[in-house]
């Protein structure tokens, strides 16, 4: 029928790790003269290829290190692959380390609008929002207060109710359900289910099995980089259990 | 299903002198809100407010002024009082300039926590710095008109024209901002020496001081200095009421189009490494 939403195509990423740590010019010209320069790459996804349909709940699971929160930046594109391609069509949240690129000197209400416009949404469709946004978050009263007064928790109700506000075509979510009280993981999971009804491709990184299990259809997972097994939800995740 | 509206392509191809202008104006209404955070973030909680602005500009020229007129006993180059001189020096050069090319060529390493979680592109980062320091400038010329008709001095018509050498500046500042970004991607002590580089340059121009000060036979050093060229064009029309000679406007035109064009292809090719090498 359609394209995926998602196309993975053989894609490794390496961070480049300078082997004497040379950050300054002054060491970098001293290891130059030394012939010393080499860079060690460090190989944080090998060869990762695969598609998600549009619409799916995909999770991603695997143990610390395995590369998990590098593709889910790769796929928000931040991070350019070394090689390989990957080709994400659609209008994408990333719910990655909530609450980073609000700046703690606005008020909500400016963080609103311009958390939103970052995201890709035009100005005037944020202002007219704002209130919902608050309202669906529990910050009206706070709203002309700067964040800086907020407490980490609400914060990251901010920015997951900016960032799921209008529906988004495909949802990055790295460990949110995991942040806040238990009455913010609910409303969170509840407002994640109506977008999954809704159309909304989800990638899912999660420690939280019962969570993946639950949301999941299919399952990557993910070690050192590499792909061991992708599959039916409950198969993999059987798999990966047995193994830790 | 209606067809997407967007899509992330990681081998699409860059455009290096295409892409950035390209980005730069989808992302308008996005840099405007920037750039406005920029202003009101640094002034909002002040008793001051905007008039931290214009403070530090200000005082340098008092500093300057007190030096020259009474230690020294020089009036600059013209008849016009030397305190316009030295504010329109500085405020094309300090403040535009030179705090221009920091803020611009720290502008990746600033905004790194949003480029490490949200597919913005670099270019934004770098034009608002730059926007910033336009508009630094341009508040700080209100106070100098001001200051022009103090003095008894007056406002030519040639005022009209300052946006010339206001646009070039920009132009110029960004694409050395940009330049000075690539690099500080890869060496974070990048802005140190940049620091100590603006510093020689703005003081191989004449800002300051008068520049009848300067020998003749070294004056050719001053004049291979783009700087001095948008210094003479803007000072022609923001207060003489002259054109500067033509070949400080070529010189002028060609330094911003060539700076701006090889710092945003330097810049295109290298700022998505930031959120690798971070």
């Amino acid at each position: 029928m359609s394209q995926p939403a998602i196309t993975v195509d053989k894609v490794s990423l390496a961070y480049r790790v300078a082997k004497d740590r040379a950050g300054t010019m002054k060491e970098f010209a001293i290891n130059l003269l030394k012939r010393q320069v080499q860079y060690e790459p460090l190989w944080a996804l090998d060869n990762v290829s695969f598609d998600v349909p549009k619409g799916e709940v995909f999770a991603v699971v695997g143990p610390n290190g395995a590369g998990k929160s590098t593709l889910l930046k790769v796929l928000a594109g931040v991070l350019p692959p070394t090689s390989g391609r990957v080709v994400v069509r659609g209008l994408v949240s990333p719910l990655i380390e909530l609450g980073g690129g609000m700046n703690h000197e606005m008020t909500g209400r400016e963080n609103i609008v311009l958390f939103g416009t970052l995201l890709g949404r035009p100005p005037d469709v944020m202002r007219q929002r704002v209130d919902a946004i608050a309202e669906w978050a529990e910050l009206t009263e706070f709203l002309d207060h700067p964040l800086r007064g907020y407490s980490t928790g609400m914060s990251s109700r901010l920015a997951f109710a900016i960032a799921t506000d209008v529906k988004p075509e495909i949802l990055l979510v790295d460990e949110v359900l995991s942040v806040g009280d238990e009455k913010f993981r609910r409303k969170s999971t509840q407002r994640i289910t109506e977008l999954m009804d809704g159309g909304t491709t989800v990638i899912l990184v999660s420690h939280n099995l019962p969570t993946v299990r639950r949301m999941a259809e299919r399952v990557m997972w993910l070690d050192r980089g590499r792909i061991k097994a992708i599959g039916d939800a409950e198969e993999i995740v059987d798999a990966y259990e047995a193994s830790v | 299903m209606t067809e997407t509206t967007t899509i992330y392509d990681s081998a699409a191809p860059h455009r290096g002198l295409v892409d950035p202008f390209k980005n730069t104006w989808e992302k308008r209404h996005l840099i405007g809100l920037l750039v406005a955070r920029d202003l009101t973030l640094r002034y909002k909680r002040s008793v001051l407010g905007v008039w931290w602005t214009l403070l530090n500009p200000l005082l340098t020229t008092l500093v300057f002024w007190f030096v020259f007129s009474t230690i020294f006993t020089r009036q600059g180059d013209s008849d016009a009082p030397f305190v316009v001189y030295l504010l329109s020096g500085i405020l094309l050069i300090q403040t535009f300039f030179s705090q221009g090319a920091v803020a611009c060529g720290s502008s990746l390493i600033a905004g790194r926590s949003v480029l490490s979680k949200i597919r913005v592109p670099g270019e934004v980062f770098a034009v608002t710095a730059s926007l910033a320091a336009a508009v630094n400038f341009a508040i700080g010329l209100a106070i100098l008109l001001v200051l022009q008709l103090a003095t008894g001095w007056g406002v030519p018509w040639t005022v009209l024209l300052v946006p010339i050498p206001t646009i070039a500046m920009l132009m110029f500042v960004t694409g050395f901002g940009m330049l000075i970004a690539s690099a500080a991607i890869h060496f974070y002590d990048v802005l140190d020496f940049v620091r100590v580089l603006l510093m020689l340059l703005v003081w191989m121009v004449p800002t300051f001081y008068p520049v009848d000060i300067v020998p003749e036979k070294w004056r050719i050093f001053i004049e291979i200095n783009p700087l001095y060229s948008y210094l003479e064009v803007f000072r022609g029309f923001m207060y003489e009421g002259t054109f500067a000679p033509a070949w400080n406007f070529i010189y002028m035109t060609g330094s911003a189009l060539l700076m701006l064009l090889v710092g945003v292809w330097v810049f295109s090719r290298s700022w998505r490494q930031a959120a690798v090498r971070m």
